[in-house]
């Protein structure tokens, strides 16, 4: 049993085939139905979509990974009407200990656009549970998810991957969160009725602003922005400074070639609000503020190139722990390989239990000649007890054996003991007589382990 | 005796330093066990000289320090447990030690002055020993507030601003512990006042500069909150004067209680 990954994603195809291929749109639960309906590549019936704007990921358990490939490829160009040769180039595909670790490395955020962006989990663990859902999920794919939620978490409590803002609206709203705690009751006055200004008051309305106040040279304008942003008021150019006395933010957009707000402007600004802190963003060039109003007490200044070099920084700091974050991946991966390569061992530890079994059976029926002869009650009664002490004599003796198999974490120890059993007790020969619906074991005892 | 808080308490300093390095979970819990082992190490010592003596011990200068640590830690532990934010413990915790140094390495005296009883009596040690941890706490809420509202100010956004909280609730912290230590400072002083009528003490006056210095503290702490009210003052002002105030309530307590005061030798 293999697990194989066929998918795209931002780093491989561009955002017109990463629309076309969107399961979210299409319905995630159908394409697991149509899925299960097809089994491609001998699958075990396991299967899992990841759709998010930014990759489209398929994870299956099958036994044919060539077909499986191939199969699937078509079951997407099939599914999304988009022509199999616009897919195929930007196909990626791996199996495995690889595949595990791309979704490791997905749920941690370091596959992401922005690294470390924190929503992909939250995707990641609602694709887990669609395919709960669609009962597509079996134990190989259920083990690979809880793995890399353990991953996820992990990344993000154990590194800063996810820490500081990298945009400059969030950059923002990190300040101001810092300076007034929380944004919730907080007034917002923008000056300008551009689209800069527009879309960081958004931001911070999103985060909770009571009151955004759009202030611009005409009305009309200013009027047309506040209801772009929707819940906002206007303000005229001449009632400015009642309305920056009342507010705690200032976003300052306009294209005005000299600043608007002097330091002596801010300074009669500050005096009736009584120490309560203003914090100004001056995202226009040239500067809209008076960069000598910073320095008036409670004053917080911070233009465009402030805001960028944070943004910069919290980049730069988020590389700095990528190693980290690998590192958890490694750690977690290594506990996956293990649990994988115990799973190598099964088809052995089946076909020696098989082989006991009918053992066990060949014996018990050439015994029931003999019983026929006793008197029928004391028969039946006969026939129960070989029975039940036969099976917990093979039951017993193949205990620790099994145990032993299963303990074994080294794959090359666990493919020389495989190996050994199967020829100490001819179970090939066996298999090969019986007619077992357990497929061929020993090719299947190793490859989770050689792909390393 | 005292010497067993004082090494949990150096303990608990190693765990909120580390805490404030890594800032995992796992550094979190183990400095605020640290500091509850310490605190719960400290009480016993204390409810043991208690039952010892009688009386909370609180008659020398020695055993009002190791009171007085106590309490610091003990607000200190319920700020951190309903707000949530231990950042401040790497900043209380050097506090708590030096002071706790003191009790460690002096023997507590054992005369007790027979005056020296009575309810009042423990209204006014108790209500001040509490008025000053609360002014300990604000002074260094005070303290982080200055290196955050820098780190904003200047925008090097760097150690304190990824560990701090806001400005906005640093100041809040600072004036809710500069009002429970002005009431309790005030109901201390009146208490003193009171009691020394009572008790007919001689040497209690202004003279003392225990009292003259208490007074100075109660004059300063007054001052803050009427500016904090009144006159709008609000932040990096605020912070500098309870630094000022604890600085002055810091001089009461240490040097001015073994060298200088002829009526509060406790």
């Amino acid at each position: 049993m293999h697990l194989l990954l066929v998918g795209i994603s931002h780093k491989t195809a561009p955002i017109d085939l990463r629309e076309r291929v969107d399961f979210q749109a299409r319905g995630v639960e159908l394409a697991l139905r149509t899925l299960a309906s097809r089994r491609p590549g001998g699958s075990a019936g396991e299967f899992a979509v990841l759709s998010t704007c930014n990759r489209a990921e398929l994870y299956i358990a099958c036994d044919d990974v060539a077909t499986a490939k191939s199969e699937l490829l078509s079951f997407v160009s099939a599914f999304h009407d988009v022509d199999h040769t616009a897919i195929e180039p930007h196909v990626y595909d791996v199996t495995d200990l690889e595949a595990a670790r791309h979704l490791f490395r997905v749920a941690a955020g370091l596959d992401s656009l922005v690294v470390g962006e924190p929503q992909i989990l939250g995707q990641v663990k609602e694709a887990h549970s669609a395919a709960r859902q669609a009962e597509t999920a079996g134990p190989l794919l259920n083990r690979l998810f809880h793995a890399c939620f353990a991953v996820g978490k992990r990344v993000r409590t154990e590194t800063n991957l996810g820490s500081g803002a990298v945009s400059v609206g969030y950059a923002a709203v990190n300040l101001a969160k810092k300076i007034f705690g929380t944004l919730e009751g907080r007034s917002v006055v923008v000056l300008g009725a551009g689209e800069m200004g527009k879309l960081t008051a958004q931001h911070m309305k999103s985060q909770g602003v009571r009151q955004v106040t759009i202030v611009s040279r005409t009305i009309a304008h200013a009027a047309r922005t506040a209801e772009a942003i929707g819940g906002a008021t206007a303000a005229r150019w001449e009632d400015m400074d009642a309305a920056l006395s009342a507010s705690d933010i200032v976003i300052t957009a306009t294209g005005a070639a000299t600043p608007i707000l002097t330091k002596a402007r801010v300074e009669s600004v500050m005096r009736p609000r009584r120490g309560r802190p203003l914090f100004v963003i001056d995202i226009a060039v040239p500067r809209d503020v008076e960069p000598a109003a910073s320095e008036i007490e409670q004053v917080f200044l911070y233009n465009i190139d402030d805001l960028q070099a944070s943004v910069r920084e919290n980049l730069a700091r988020r590389a700095n722990e990528v190693s980290r974050a690998e590192a958890i991946v490694d750690e977690e991966l290594g506990k996956f390989a293990t649990w994988l390569r115990s799973r190598g061992v099964i088809p052995t530890v089946v076909a020696l239990r098989q082989s006991f079994e009918s053992i066990r059976r060949a014996e018990v029926e050439r015994l029931d000649f003999k019983l026929s002869a006793l008197p029928a009650d004391v028969r039946d009664e006969a026939r129960a007890r070989v029975d039940e002490i036969t099976h917990l004599l093979v039951e017993k003796l193949l205990l620790a054996p099994t145990e032993q198999l299963k303990s074994l974490a080294d794959p090359e120890t666990a493919a020389t003991y495989a190996d050994a059993i199967t020829r100490v007790f001819a179970l090939e020969e066996a298999e090969q007589k019986s007619d077992s619906r357990v497929e061929p074991f020993r090719a299947k005892t190793r490859p989770s382990g050689r792909q390393r | 005796m005292n010497l067993i808080p004082l090494v949990l308490y150096f303990c608990a300093f190693v765990g909120y330093s580390l805490h404030f390095a890594r800032r995992t979970p796992v550094s979190a819990r183990l400095a605020t066990t640290m500091l509850a082992a310490a605190t719960l190490a400290h009480t016993f010592i204390i409810g043991m000289r208690t039952m010892q003596v009688g009386q909370v011990p609180v008659f020398d200068a020695t055993s009002a320090i190791s009171m007085f640590v106590w309490l610091l830690a003990v607000a200190y532990l319920y700020t951190e447990v309903t707000t949530d934010e231990r950042a401040m413990g790497v900043f209380i915790l050097p506090l708590i030690l030096a002071l706790q140094a003191i009790p460690a390495f002096k023997a507590t005296s054992e005369v007790r002055s027979s005056v020296l009883q009575g309810p009042l009596f423990g209204v006014h040690v108790s209500s001040l020993l509490f008025a000053y941890a609360s002014f300990a706490l604000a002074f260094v809420i005070g303290l982080t507030y200055v290196l955050l509202f820098k780190e904003i100010k200047t925008k090097h956004l760097g150690v304190f601003y990824a560990r701090l909280p806001s400005l906005q609730v640093l100041d809040q912290m600072n004036q809710r512990a500069i009002v429970v230590g002005w009431v309790f400072l005030t109901i201390g002083l009146v208490a003193g006042v009171v009691f020394a009528l009572q008790a007919h003490v001689p040497t209690m006056s202004i003279e003392d500069p225990k009292i003259f210095v208490a007074l100075i503290s109660w004059v300063v702490y007054s001052f803050e909150l009427f500016a904090a009210r009144r006159i709008g003052w609000a932040g990096r002002k605020t912070a500098y004067l309870s630094a000022l105030g604890f600085a002055i309530v810091l001089l009461n307590f240490v040097p001015i209680s073994y060298l200088f005061t002829s009526s509060h030798k406790f």
